[in-house]
């Protein structure tokens, strides 16, 4: 596994919430690799578990939720470690997390805290990873400023984050995500609560910086504009599973998977006019009440009779093409008589 | 009564400039006091809406859009009448083609009108009261216009929520039982069951997941063509706009900036606003990604209160002279319905969205 270019490998992820109604299974095994300095957009609805899925790789995914199973190898000095098998609490994930994968959040306006500075919330994350002095540590956080391209760095330093605009404080969160040189930025829904023109000017940063830096960029958001304009690689979930795995070529312009080919024909499109939409029908299931079989054959306009008996799993369609449908799976007769 | 009550509220002698016109806001100001200290001294005026002009056909649907912040909003709600404005006509054309100026009416005067403009808000979660049932949700309307007795009412939501994909025996329950697509649909309920002629959305599908957002986006034609609606459809979400609108507003810091269809907005812009705007929209195939010219706007949106001198957006514009400094261009007529407001529309030559 080491001679490959990736930089995390998930196997058979499984976060589950055990709440009072009953066991959520937010994530239900999810297998995905992220490759060093490219970017990979993770898709879907909300509550598909693209969110947990990234809260996972951190450690920090909210009671009563827990990583039931799995395997999570993160590439640290060219040995793979396993994060799933660390202490959330612990010593090992700390260096980990903030210093080589950080994380953007969605909201700008709830993610930095009111009582401080930004200067200080960015140092403080560099004071903890490197054992630099204050004053370095301060220069430090001045030029990051400058390079997410914040205009007065030296003075904004010191100003509360309630001073700044939307895409200002985002812009400060990006400049806290770099202060270690991380090798994967993790960035959920980062641009979803901005304008269009602060969005573009956003995108345009981070793929800048993650060229500059070579980071992995792992980019979640439900927005397939903002995919087809910076994604490498694609990762369509629903109702926690991947369903659909490729590069955004592919997804975009030859889906396979029914659920990929439903979310594309019902988004409208600038470039085209009026013509009816076609909405997937039905809603997603409720959490407690997942349909058996494939997920998604309730709602499926190809959905088969076996796709409510069996699960399907991911089949290979390219080099690096993989889909989760009983319409690929070639031995459906035999998995159905070995069950 | 209700008649009554409006042919007080018609004033004599107004007039809309074109015939098909269901309504027109001529000049309308929004202005909000910013105050300052415990005696809430007058510091100055957000300008949420500055001499805002616009028109809306007979069935149409015209967009409304801007970044947050650019007033859209404040227009929208000075159309239903939850804001007073502070100068400005809205001219309103009655169903007996009787014209009314909606702007200075007060609370009683203003009644009648309350049925005939609706509103879709954008937040199917906070928009529902959840100590209220459907019924209750739905009907209040006709409870306070003294439209019908109570079995009639019941008829009236049960076929009201039937159109809206709802099942009726949904009436007695509370919306903590819904997902968002189906509160938005009990949300599109409410606005229509005083058969409205008007619907002021505002962002009604921002919040909706995509496959959700393309149900609800149908509804809204299916509903348009059967209900004879004009829609004032208020968000920032270009695709949507370009799918669902004939005409598009585009507004940047409370002003107007341009006016024209919903094709020749996206692919012949004629102010740099609007450019860049279009140029911003990611388009959803990554083929696109290399093609057409994409422009960035340097620094921030202005500040309402303190907007700079001349054309507000000169500070951002790649093209400003010394002129958008100094003067306020004013919308103009270029003819084939498409209005700007730039001093050199006639000038530059700008590129539309970027095709795939």
């Amino acid at each position: 596994m080491t001679e490959n270019n990736n930089l995390l490998e998930v196997y058979d992820l499984k976060v589950h919430f055990f709440t009072d109604e009953g066991v959520v299974k937010a994530i239900d095994g999810v297998d995905m690799n992220v490759a060093n300095g490219k970017t990979l957009c993770l898709v879907g609805e909300s509550g598909c578990g693209k969110s947990v899925t990234c809260r996972a790789f951190l450690g920090i995914v909210q009671k009563p939720g827990r990583i039931v199973s799995g395997q999570m190898l993160f590439r640290q000095n060219d040995h793979m470690i396993d994060i799933a098998k660390m202490d959330p609490k612990g010593q090992e994930i700390r260096q980990i997390r903030g210093k080589e994968i950080a994380m953007i959040f969605q909201e700008p306006m709830t993610s930095l805290s009111p009582m401080y500075t930004v200067g200080n919330q960015i140092m403080e994350n560099i004071l903890l990873h490197t054992g630099t002095s204050k004053q370095e540590a301060r220069e430090r956080t001045i030029s990051l400023l400058d390079q997410v391209r914040i205009p007065k760095p030296d003075r904004l330093v010191d100003e509360y984050p309630f001073r700044l605009s939307g895409g200002m404080r985002q812009r400060a969160m990006i400049a806290m995500a770099l202060s270690c040189n991380p090798t994967m930025l993790i960035a959920d829904e980062p641009t979803t609560a901005l304008d269009v023109t602060t969005q573009a000017q956003i995108l345009d940063l981070m793929l800048e910086l993650q060229y500059r830096y070579g980071m992995a960029l792992l980019f979640i958001t439900h927005d397939l504009g903002v995919v087809a304009e910076i994604a490498d690689e694609v990762a369509v979930m629903y109702l926690g599973k991947i369903v659909e795995r490729a590069d955004a070529d592919t997804i975009f312009n030859h889906p396979q998977h029914p659920y990929t080919q439903a979310l594309l024909r019902s988004i409208p499109k600038i470039t085209m006019k009026r013509e009816e939409l076609d909405p997937i029908k039905g809603m997603v299931p409720s959490p407690f009440r997942r349909p058996s079989g494939c997920n998604f054959n309730p709602r499926c306009p190809k959905a088969m009779s076996v796709c409510r008996e069996i699960v399907p799993s991911m089949t290979q369609l390219g080099p690096n093409h993989t889909v989760a449908c009983l319409l690929y799976e070639s031995n459906i007769k035999d998995r159905k008589g070995g069950e | 009564m209700a008649d009554q009550q409006k042919q007080e509220a018609v004033q004599p002698a107004l007039e809309m400039r074109l015939p098909d016109t269901l309504l027109e806001v001529n000049n309308l100001k929004m202005y909000f006091p910013i105050t300052e200290g415990l005696f809430a001294r007058l510091k100055g005026y957000t300008k949420a809406a500055d001499d805002v002009s616009l028109f809306i056909r007979k069935g149409e649907t015209l967009g409304l859009v801007g970044e947050s912040g650019c007033g859209k909003t404040t227009v929208g709600r000075c159309i239903v009448r939850a804001y007073t404005p502070t100068a400005g006509q809205i001219l309103y054309k009655n169903a007996d083609e009787t014209i009314v100026d909606l702007a200075p009416l007060d609370r009683k005067t203003v009644q009648p009108y309350r049925k005939e403009i609706r509103m879709i808000f954008q937040d199917p979660y906070s928009s529902l009261n959840p100590r209220m049932t459907v019924f209750d949700i739905i009907s209040e309307a006709l409870k306070v216009n003294k439209m019908m007795s109570q079995s009639e009412m019941e008829d009236r939501v049960e076929y009201i929520l039937q159109r809206v994909g709802l099942r009726p025996e949904y009436i007695k329950r509370y919306p903590h039982a819904f997902s968002g697509g189906e509160r938005q649909r009990i949300g599109i309920a409410r606005a229509l069951v005083t058969n409205p002629r008007l619907i002021v959305a505002d962002e009604a599908v921002s919040a909706l997941d995509v496959s959700i957002r393309a149900q609800i986006l149908n509804l809204m034609e299916e509903l348009q063509r059967d209900f004879d609606l004009t829609y004032l459809f208020v968000s920032h979400d270009l695709s949507v706009i370009r799918h669902i609108c004939n005409r598009v507003v585009v507004m940047y810091v409370g002003k107007v900036v341009e006016i024209a269809t919903g094709l020749d907005i996206y692919m012949n812009p004629k102010h740099p606003y609007t450019e860049a705007l279009m140029s911003a929209v990611p388009v959803s195939n990554p083929r696109a990604r290399d093609k057409g010219v994409r422009i960035r706007l340097p620094g921030e949106v202005a500040d309402p209160s303190n907007p700079p001198p001349g054309c507000y957006f000169h500070p951002r514009c790649r093209f400003a002279k010394e002129r958008c400094s100094a003067e306020t261009p004013v919308l103009r007529d270029m003819g084939n319905d498409h209005f700007v407001s730039c001093h050199f529309a006639e000038e530059l030559t700008l590129t539309g969205v970027r095709m795939a």
